[in-house]
C-alpha cells in the first residue's frame, strides 16, 4: 500500500503534454521520463458489455435450417429467405443468420474481425438472473463468496501499475460485480461528474477545489493524501473533455441511448490516452417474456441498439481499432421453444460476440447441435457447450497478456477454443 | 497558539454543556466500574470521550463530549449496551413512515415483485397478453397502475424507500447510536441484497426483526435468525436446497394409518406425492452452507473442507420459508399445508415458525458428519440447529468474529494482543457479543494513539456524522442515500454475501472522493434538498467578525478536540485572498442561496422541499431579500460561511473517525 499507483509510468503525455498551466503532476514526471521509452507504452484496452436480462441467442444468431427450431417457435421462428414480407435474417454460414436489425456487424463478421460464439453459458445451471450474473460477474459459477470480479482480477494480473485512476472504468452509476475487488476502479455514468461541483455555484466550486487540493496536499493520512493527489490529476485531465460536444472520428453516429453514451465516452477516454485498460457498459432489456417479435418489437430494437452502439464505437476507434476488442456477455440464453405469451423463459446457453482485430472472426465458434429434445440441456433449453470462461480468459491472454488462468478464473480448468487469433 | 486556542475554548464549551445538561439526571451511584484505560495511552478526559464517540456512534458533536463526560466514560457505554435508551422524538419522526413495520406476509401481499404484478394483472383480465411489449407503453402503463390500485398493490421501490428513509432518520437521531452502528455491522456481516429479487421484499423486516433485536445478544442467536429468515433462505438459495428423503418416500407404504384414516386419504396422499415431485425437481444447494462456514462463522481458513459443506447443506435440506402467496412452488406447499394439516406435519417432524418452515420431505434423511462432528439418520430440523450452534462456537469463529469487530471498532490492522484478549472473551463468554466488546474497550490497545481516528468513514458514516455534526434538519432523508450512493455506497444493494469490505482503501479512490468533496459543498450550501442547517444556530447566533474567524470557530465545532493548526494555516490563504468578497459575491448573485440563518423555512418546508427547483431559486421574496441584505455586510456572507463550512466537511481529516 506505500505506493498504489505508477502514474509516470505510462500514457497522458500525447494530449496533455501542449497543456499549458494545469499539467497534472503525473503527466508531467512521465514528460521527465520519457527518455526511457520502455516506461511509455501503449495499451491495450478490453471493453465489455453486460446484456443484463438473458439474451435468446437462437434469435440474435439464429440457427435457421433448424427444424426442431421452426416447430418450437410457431411465431416467433425467423427465416433467411428473400421474401417480401419480413427482412430475412443475414445468412453467415449457411447455417447461422444474423438478426436482420444486427445488419451493422455484417461488415465486420465478412471481414474477420468479428466472432460469434454460440452454446456460451455457466456450467452452474441456476436459471436466476441474479445468481447467473454474480457468477458470470465473479467468474466462479459454484462460489457466492468469492469477494472480488473477474474483470478486477484481470487489472491485477495486468503485470504493471495503473498509469492513471482510468485504468479500469465502468460507465455505470455504481460498481458492478466484475469490477468488485482491490484493484482501484472507478464507477461513473458521466464523465463530466468528476469534478468539484456545486450547483448553480461554479466559482464556489473552483475555489473550494483549490482549498481541497491544497487540504489533501497536506493530510497525515497516505492514503487520502495520495488518492486526493490522483483525483486532483484527473479532474485536471478531464476538464478537457466535453462529451457535449465530442466529434466522433470518421462520421459515427452514436445512438443517443444509455449505451451508445457509455460507448462514446469511453471512445473518449481511449482516444485521450489516459491509460484506460478495461472498460464496462451495460446494456438492459433482454429478459423477453412477452412478445419479443421477430423482424419488429422489443429483441429487434435491442440488438438493433446493440449492434449500432457497437458499431459507432468501432468506426470512432478508426487507426486505434487494433488496440481495443469489445466483447459482449449475457447470463444465460432462453428456453427453445415460445411461451404462452409470446416470449421466451429463462434457459441455458446464448452466444456472444467479439470484435478486434486480434479476433479470429468471421466464424460462429462453439458447438450447436440440432435442437432435438436429446440434445436440449434438461429437455428444454441450448445446451452450454462452451464455458463462458473459456471465452473470457482467451480473450484476457490474447488481447491483455493475462496468462494466470488459475488467478484468473480458480476452479477452472478448461481449454480455450481459437475465437481469438495466434 | 493551539494551547491558546484550546485554553479558550474549553471554559466556553464546558459552560454550554453545563447549561445544556443541567437537566438531565446523572446517576453516579455505578460503583465496581473499571475505569477504561486511556489515561495510560496519554489521553485527556475529553479526547477519551470523543474517541469513544467516534468508535460508537454516528458523530459526536461538542455537546456529546460533555455529555459523556458527565454521565462517564463507563456508565455511558453500559447504557449504550442496553440499547433501551428512551428515543420518543425518533419515534414520532418514523411514525409517517406507514409500512415499515409491516410483516413479511403483509409486504408480500403488498408489494409483490414487477413480474408477479404483470402475470397476475393478465390472469385477471385487466391486461391483454397479447399487448405487452407491443400497445402504447403509456396506455399499458395506466392499465397496470389501475390494476395494482384495484387490487391495492403498490411498487416495491415505495417499500425500499421507506425503509431506507428510516434508517438515515434512525442513524441520524437515534439515542441508542450503538445498537445502530452494530445493526449496521451485522447487516453487513449476514449481507443480503435488494439487486436479489426474491429477497429483495423482505429486507426491511430482516434489518428490523431479524438483525437489530440481536445485536447485542450471543453470536449463536444472530446465526440461528439469520439462517431461518426469508432474505437469507432467498438470497443464498437455501429455500431451495432439497436432499434425500428415504422415510417419505416409503412411508405412504409402510405406515398406510397415517395417511389413509379419513375420507380424503387419496388428497392427501396425492397431494404428498405432488409434493415429492417438486422436491425432485431441485436438489442439494451448496450455497448457504458455504458461505455460512466462510462468510458467516469459521472464515476462508477457518477449517473446513468440500466436503463439510456438502454435508453442511445435507444438513440444512428442508429449512425454507413458510410460503406466503398462491403461486408457483411455494403454492403448491401451501396447498398441501391446507389439505393436510399443520398438526398432521408436525407429526411428521415439520416445523413452522413464524415466516420459517422446516418441510421434513425436503430433508436429507440420512447420516452427516461436519467437521467430524457426526450426526445420526433422521436428526430433522434440531440437526440443522446443532451444525449452526456449533458453528457459531468454534474457535476459528471466535478468532474470524472478534477480528472483524476489532477491524470495525479499533483500525484497519488491529494488535494481535487485542484480538487474542477479544477471542477468548468470546470462547469463554459463549459467544456473548456485549462482553466481547467491553473486553475490548477494556483493552488499552482500543486507546492506544495509533488507534485514534484511524478509520476511514463509510460514506454512510460520512454523512450521517456531517448531518449529526451540523445538527441538520431532515425532511428528505432520500436526498442523503443519493449522496451516499454518488459516493460509493448503494446500501442495501451490494450484490455479493461478503458485504461492503471495511477498510480505507476500498472506500477511497478518486471518483468517491471528489463526491465526499462535493457532498460536503452542497450540504453546507443547502443545496440538498429536505436537508436544512443553521449554520449560525451552531455558534449560538454569534456572527463571527471575520472569514478567518468563522475557519477557526467552526473547525472546532465540527472537529473538536483536534490538533486543526495545520488546517486552519492551509485554508487561510484562500480566505484572505483580497478578491475574495467580490468572487464570493459575484458567486452569490448567480446562485441565490436561502439564508441560513434566518427563518423562512417553515410549515411549508414540506411542500418546498419537494421541488428542487424552489430550492435554487426560492420565488419567496423575502428569502431574497434576506439573502441581499445578507450580503451587504462584510462577513454575514452565508454563501461565504457555507464555503467555509462545505470545506471543513469535504476535508480530510472529516474523513476520519
Amino acid at each position: 500500500m506505500t505506493s498504489r499507483r505508477g502514474f509516470l509510468k505510462a500514457g497522458g503525455i500525447a494530449l496533455f503534454g501542449v497543456g499549458l498551466g494545469g499539467v497534472p503532476s503525473f503527466v508531467a514526471q512521465a514528460a521527465q521520463m520519457i527518455q526511457a521509452p520502455a516506461l511509455f507504452k501503449k495499451r491495450k484496452t478490453l471493453v465489455c458489455i453486460f446484456q443484463r436480462g438473458a439474451m435468446d441467442g437462437l434469435m440474435a444468431v439464429n440457427p435457421f435450417t433448424d427444424q426442431y427450431l421452426k416447430a418450437a417457435r410457431p411465431t416467433l421462428f425467423m427465416s433467411a429467405a428473400k421474401n417480401a414480407t419480413n427482412k430475412p435474417l443475414i445468412d453467415l454460414d449457411g447455417r447461422f443468420g444474423l438478426h436482420p436489425s444486427m445488419a451493422a456487424f455484417e461488415s465486420v463478421f465478412k471481414d474477420g474481425s468479428l466472432a460469434i460464439v454460440h452454446g456460451i453459458g455457466s456450467p452452474n445451471s441456476t436459471r436466476s438472473h441474479f445468481d447467473a450474473q454474480d457468477y458470470m460477474e465473479s467468474g466462479t459459477p459454484f462460489n457466492k463468496g468469492t469477494a472480488s470480479g473477474w474483470l478486477n482480477r484481470a487489472v491485477g494480473l495486468l503485470g504493471h501499475e495503473a498509469a492513471t485512476p482510468f485504468q479500469a472504468v465502468s460507465m455505470t452509476s455504481s460498481l458492478p460485480r466484475s469490477f468488485y475487488g482491490d484493484q482501484p476502479s472507478v464507477a461513473i455514468s458521466n464523465l463530466q461528474d468528476f469534478a468539484i461541483q456545486l450547483k448553480g455555484n461554479p466559482n464556489g466550486a473552483n475555489m473550494a477545489s483549490k482549498s481541497f487540493e491544497d487540504l489533501y496536499d497536506q493530510t497525515s493520512s497516505g492514503l487520502l493524501k495520495e488518492t486526493g493527489k490522483e483525483s486532483f490529476d484527473a479532474v485536471k485531465m478531464l476538464d478537457k473533455i466535453d462529451t457535449k460536444n465530442y466529434k466522433a472520428a470518421n462520421n459515427a453516429i452514436y445512438p443517443n441511448t444509455a449505451l451508445g453514451n457509455a460507448l462514446k465516452q469511453i471512445a473518449q477516454l481511449i482516444k485521450m490516452d489516459v491509460g484506460l485498460e478495461v472498460a464496462f457498459a451495460e446494456s438492459g432489456g433482454w429478459d423477453t417474456h412477452f412478445n419479443q417479435g421477430t423482424t419488429n418489437g422489443i429483441f429487434a430494437r435491442n440488438v438493433n441498439d446493440l449492434s449500432e452502439c457497437i458499431m459507432a464505437f468501432w468506426t470512432d476507434m478508426g487507426t486505434l481499432q487494433d488496440d481495443v476488442t469489445v466483447m459482449t456477455m449475457t447470463e444465460f440464453g432462453r428456453t427453445v421453444k415460445q411461451n404462452g405469451t409470446g416470449g421466451t423463459d429463462h434457459g441455458r446457453a446464448s452466444c456472444n460476440f467479439i470484435l478486434g482485430n486480434d479476433v479470429n472472426g468471421g466464424k460462429v465458434h462453439g458447438l450447436v447441435k440440432p435442437l432435438a429434445i436429446e440434445n436440449l440441456e434438461d429437455g428444454r433449453d441450448l445446451a452450454v457447450t462452451t464455458d463462458f470462461r473459456s471465452v473470457f480468459s482467451e480473450v484476457a491472454d490474447k488481447h491483455l497478456k493475462i496468462n494466470n488462468d488459475k488467478l484468473l478464473f480458480p476452479d477452472w480448468t478448461g481449454k480455450h477454443i481459437g475465437m481469438m487469433k495466434g | 497558539m493551539k494551547t491558546l486556542l484550546k485554553y479558550f475554548y474549553l471554559p466556553f464549551v464546558l459552560l454550554v454543556g453545563v447549561l445544556f445538561f443541567s437537566s438531565f439526571l446523572v446517576d453516579k451511584s455505578d460503583k465496581g466500574q473499571a475505569s477504561f484505560p486511556y489515561k495510560k495511552a496519554g489521553l485527556t478526559d475529553r479526547q477519551a470521550a470523543l474517541h469513544l464517540l467516534n468508535r460508537f456512534t454516528y458523530g459526536a458533536k461538542t455537546e456529546d463530549i460533555d455529555f459523556v463526560l458527565k454521565t462517564g466514560l463507563e456508565k455511558w457505554f453500559q447504557q449504550q449496551l442496553t440499547g433501551k435508551l428512551a428515543d420518543d422524538s425518533l419515534k414520532q419522526m418514523l411514525s409517517v413512515y406507514d409500512v415499515i413495520n409491516l410483516s413479511n406476509q403483509e409486504v408480500s401481499n403488498i408489494y409483490p415483485k414487477g413480474a408477479q404484478v404483470l402475470r397476475r394483472a393478465i390472469k385477471d383480465g385487466y391486461i391483454d397478453k397479447d399487448s405487452v411489449n407491443k400497445a402504447d407503453q403509456k396506455e399499458y402503463r395506466n392499465k397496470l397502475k389501475a390494476y395494482m390500485d384495484d387490487k391495492g398493490l403498490k411498487p416495491q421501490q415505495e417499500l425500499f424507500r421507506q425503509f431506507i428513509n428510516q434508517k438515515i432518520l434512525r442513524a441520524t437521531y437515534t439515542n441508542n447510536q450503538l445498537q445502530e452502528v452494530l445493526t449496521d455491522f451485522w447487516f453487513n456481516h449476514f449481507n443480503v441484497s435488494i439487486t436479489k429479487n426474491d429477497c429483495a421484499m423482505f429486507i426491511p423486516a430482516y434489518e428490523r426483526d431479524v438483525i437489530r433485536p440481536n445485536v447485542f445478544g450471543k453470536f449463536e442467536n444472530l446465526v440461528l435468525a439469520t439462517a431461518k429468515s426469508p432474505a437469507m433462505l432467498y438470497y443464498l438459495d437455501n429455500f431451495s436446497s432439497a436432499g434425500t428423503n428415504t422415510n417419505l418416500e416409503v412411508q405412504p407404504k409402510r405406515n398406510p394409518a397415517m395417511l389413509n384414516q379419513t375420507v380424503n386419504d387419496n388428497m392427501k396422499a396425492a397431494a404428498l406425492q405432488k409434493l415429492q415431485q417438486n422436491r425432485k425437481n431441485q436438489g442439494l444447494n451448496e450455497n448457504y452452507a458455504r458461505e455460512v462456514m466462510e462468510l458467516h462463522t469459521l472464515g476462508v481458513d477457518g477449517g473446513y473442507t468440500q466436503q463439510d459443506v456438502t454435508q453442511a447443506a445435507k444438513v440444512l435440506t428442508g429449512w425454507t420459508v413458510f410460503p406466503m402467496d398462491e403461486e408457483g412452488a411455494g403454492g403448491a406447499i401451501k396447498k398441501m399445508i391446507e389439505k393436510v394439516g399443520e398438526s398432521k406435519l408436525e407429526e411428521r417432524g415439520f416445523i413452522h415458525q413464524g415466516d420459517f418452515l422446516f418441510a421434513a420431505n425436503r430433508h436429507d434423511t440420512g447420516e452427516k458428519n461436519v467437521l467430524g462432528k457426526r450426526f445420526t439418520a433422521n436428526g430433522g430440523y434440531e440437526e440443522g440447529v446443532q451444525l449452526l450452534t456449533m458453528l457459531a462456537k468454534n474457535p476459528s469463529t471466535a478468532k474470524f468474529i472478534t477480528k472483524k469487530l476489532a477491524v470495525r471498532f479499533v483500525s484497519d490492522n488491529p494488535p494481535q494482543s487485542l484480538l487474542d484478549k477479544m477471542s477468548k472473551t468470546f470462547l469463554d463468554k459463549g459467544g456473548d457479543i456485549k462482553m466481547v466488546l467491553t473486553t475490548m474497550v477494556n483493552s488499552p490497545e482500543f486507546w492506544s494513539k495509533e488507534a485514534l481516528r484511524e478509520k476511514t468513514k463509510s460514506p454512510f458514516e460520512l454523512a450521517i456524522s456531517a448531518v449529526r455534526t451540523l445538527d441538520a434538519d431532515i425532511t428528505q432523508p432520500f436526498q442523503l442515500y443519493n449522496w451516499i450512493t454518488k459516493m460509493g455506497q448503494k446500501m442495501y444493494y451490494y450484490q455479493a454475501p461478503t458485504g461492503f469490505p471495511d477498510k480505507g482503501q476500498y472506500w477511497i479512490n478518486t471518483g468517491a472522493l471528489l463526491n465526499r468533496m462535493n457532498f460536503g459543498l452542497a450540504l453546507a450550501a443547502q443545496k440538498i434538498p429536505g436537508v436544512r442547517i443553521n449554520l449560525a444556530k451552531l455558534n449560538n447566533n454569534h456572527e463571527p467578525e471575520s472569514p478567518e474567524a468563522a475557519l477557526t470557530t467552526y473547525s472546532k465545532i465540527i472537529m473538536p478536540e483536534r490538533d486543526l493548526s495545520e488546517t486552519i494555516k492551509r485554508l487561510t490563504p484562500m480566505l484572505s485572498d483580497p478578491d475574495l468578497i467580490n468572487k464570493v459575491d459575484k458567486a452569490a448573485s448567480n446562485a441565490v442561496v436561502p439564508n441560513a440563518s434566518s427563518t423562512m423555512m417553515n410549515a411549508d418546508e414540506n411542500r418546498l422541499m419537494s421541488d428542487e427547483n424552489m430550492m435554487v431559486k426560492p420565488k419567496d421574496p423575502k428569502g431574497k431579500l434576506a439573502v441581499n441584505k445578507a450580503k451587504q455586510s462584510s462577513f454575514g456572507n452565508n454563501t461565504m460561511l457555507a464555503q467555509v463550512v462545505g470545506v471543513i466537511i469535504g476535508s480530510p481529516e472529516f474523513q476520519r473517525r
